[in-house]
């Protein structure tokens, strides 16, 4: 809320819409990148609500326009509303809840096949806590925390113990359809917070500023060949040189 | 479910209709219609399903509410130039197509409502707003603003608005926005459902889907609003204590408690709750007498013929229901005076309330 208003001009502005089944954690996902903040039980969100955050990406400043909007059925025809005009989505499944990945996909689809043809889709497996060892059911080995962790960050390997069989979606099944739909991904947990910057900058990464500079601009503003050379500069995928260099995580 | 103890069956189908109201405001008539024609059995649960809070509050409201009691719009007491000069910045420019209502609600009470000529707005429908936009999922939301459809079902029930919902302040005492700790919050959202209306809110109803030109507009207004010192002024009044008083002002012998409705203005002021009526036995019985003076001055207890004045005298008060051409009243008082005490303490309300009403109701909000 105190966000709004300030330095409007340096900073570009991107919309983007959540969507996904009810009760995946859409309102935690954006609370965690907004205020850094968990609620467990929070309401049902109604309708949708609107929030912004900043996000600096090298020497651009992102402000996000956040629509984070109701999960529940009944709500699902107001969704071409938000995700119109669009330039970001991030759907978001439950990684407990094999039918909300079925939901995401439908989403996925819909995205596809209505939104703006440039919106960047990202894919958000949430509740990625209740999946792994917690600290307290691996306090036995408390000494060696450091090798629990590479033990569990080993790729591929499933990690052991109970809270694992909680899990109805594979990280690598959700990361296979992901690829072949075009889609950025990631496994978050809005009450640790894992992931939940790293989404939120990976799509600021994949977001054509310059398109979107360009098209806010208007014709006045700049040269037909400055604007041309915006335009080839995104084309040639402004971000690719820049995936080498160390993250910049947003400043939330 | 709970519903009051009242046990009035008059006030038991006044209270399931407002029950029915807040369902419309969800689903609409005519979706209602849609589904049972179609499966007579159907579980209206699962189309309810997220919104069980809207009817919980609407329950806790409807036990106490005395502007719902009296289907009236209940102002929050306030210097009218304070109010006109909320007023004047909440006024649509013709740029903002499509909007319906423009309403600024401070301690669950209306502070303005700017309307269309052609349109007023039922006070059924008024609280159907202020029951959802005090609800714990819009209030204790991190959201800048929910965007929400909604059938407000005295304007048009077969027809979804959308309602711009922004919390300009949100005066919580225990501010636990500041607190990250990640456990906390559970106990604070069910402490903030007690005293679920305070804080102040820009309501702004569209006819529209354009949420752009609805927020940018709403966001000129509000930074007009905290930028000329109207939003101080106004909640300065409300933490001075002003937007209350208590019977004790008016200065009439023997006066406990009233409730005066303006019958022109579709309007209700009454005084705090306090002494003999804090707690909640207390006042669950007051505004029991009230219900039932209320049906038997509009004919509604079964009598045939309706009743201008009824006075009944227990042991613990006297209460007297009185209906005018301008005005209907309720009032408690002591039952040691006599009743003809009472029926001066009544004039004395109505003269008191007349001389006040400049701050007491809305009067002249502006119309576009």
């Amino acid at each position: 809320m105190a966000e709004s208003g300030s330095v409007p001009d340096k900073s570009v502005q991107v919309k983007l819409v959540l969507l996904g089944e009810a009760a995946v954690g859409k309102s935690s996902v954006v609370l965690r990148f907004v205020s850094n903040e968990f609620q467990a039980n929070k309401e049902p969100t109604i309708g949708a609500a609107f929030l912004t955050q900043k996000c600096r990406l090298e020497d651009r400043v992102l402000r996000y326009e956040i629509w984070d909007t109701a999960g529940q059925e009944r709500f699902h025809s107001l969704a071409p509303m938000y995700y119109r005009n669009a330039q970001a989505a991030v759907v978001v499944y439950d990684v407990t809840k094999a039918t909300s990945l079925e939901k995401a996909k439908s989403w996925v689809k819909e995205l596809q096949r209505q939104a703006n043809p440039n919106i960047v889709i990202a894919l958000a497996g949430n509740k990625v806590d209740l999946v792994q060892p917690s600290a307290s059911s691996s306090g036995n080995n408390s000494e060696s925390e450091d090798e629990a962790d590479d033990a569990t960050a080993t790729p591929g390997e499933a990690p052991s113990g109970e809270s694992e069989s909680l899990r109805q979606v594979p990280r690598e099944e959700a990361q296979a359809y992901a690829t072949e739909a075009g889609l950025l991904f990631f496994e978050t947990s809005a009450k640790t917070g894992e992931g939940i910057v790293d989404l939120f900058t990976e799509i600021a990464r994949k977001i054509p500023i310059e398109h979107i500079l360009a098209s806010t601009r208007g014709a006045g503003r700049a040269g037909p060949g400055a604007n041309r050379a915006g335009v080839s500069r995104q084309e040639g995928g402004v971000n690719l040189e820049q995936g080498a260099k160390p993250k910049d995580a947003c400043n939330c | 479910m709970h519903v009051s103890l009242l046990g009035v069956s008059q006030n038991l189908s006044s209270q399931l209709e407002f029950l029915h109201l807040q369902i419309l405001s969800i689903v609409t008539a005519s979706q209602l219609r849609r589904i049972f024609e179609r499966r007579t059995n159907f579980d209206l649960r699962r189309l309810l399903d997220g919104t069980e809070t809207f009817l919980h509050s609407m329950l806790d409201r409807l036990e106490f509410d005395l502007a719902m009691a009296t289907s009236s719009l209940h102002c929050l007491r306030l210097d009218p130039m304070v109010r006109k000069r909320v007023a004047d910045t909440l006024v649509p420019t013709s740029k903002v197509k499509d909007i319906l209502y423009v309403i600024l609600i401070a301690r669950g009470r209306v502070v303005t409502l700017i309307r269309p000529k052609k349109h007023s707005i039922h006070p059924a429908d008024i609280h159907i707003l202020m029951n959802t936009v005090h609800n714990p999922s819009i209030f204790n939301s991190p959201a800048a603003a929910s965007w929400i459809p909604i059938c407000l079902p005295k304007f048009n029930p077969n027809g979804f608005v959308n309602a711009y919902i922004s919390f300009l302040q949100r005066d919580n005492p225990e501010e636990p926005s500041s607190a990250p700790s990640p456990s906390s919050p559970q106990s604070s959202s069910s402490a903030s459902v007690t005293d679920s209306d305070s804080g102040t809110a820009l309501v702004c109803i569209s006819g529209g889907a354009d949420f752009d030109t609805i927020r940018s507009w709403c966001d000129g207004v509000t930074q007009k609003l905290t930028n000329e010192g109207t939003l101080k002024l106004l909640s300065d009044c409300v933490r001075s204590g002003q937007a209350e008083y208590t019977v004790s002002e008016l200065g009439i012998p023997g006066l406990r408690h009233f409730v005066y409705k303006s019958r022109a203005q579709v309007q209700v002021t009454f005084p705090t709750f306090e002494d003999p009526y804090e707690n909640l036995t207390d006042r669950r019985r007051i505004i029991t007498f009230y219900q039932v003076l209320h049906d038997a001055i509009h004919a509604k207890s079964g009598q045939s013929e309706t009743l201008k004045l009824q006075y009944i005298r227990t042991e613990k008060e006297s209460v007297m229901g009185w209906i005018t051409q301008p005005f209907e009243m309720y009032i408690a008082l002591s039952p040691r005076l006599p009743k003809s005490a009472v029926v001066g303490a009544a004039n004395a309300v109505s003269r008191w309330v007349k001389k006040e009403e400049g701050r007491l109701f809305l009067k002249d909000a502006p119309v576009f």
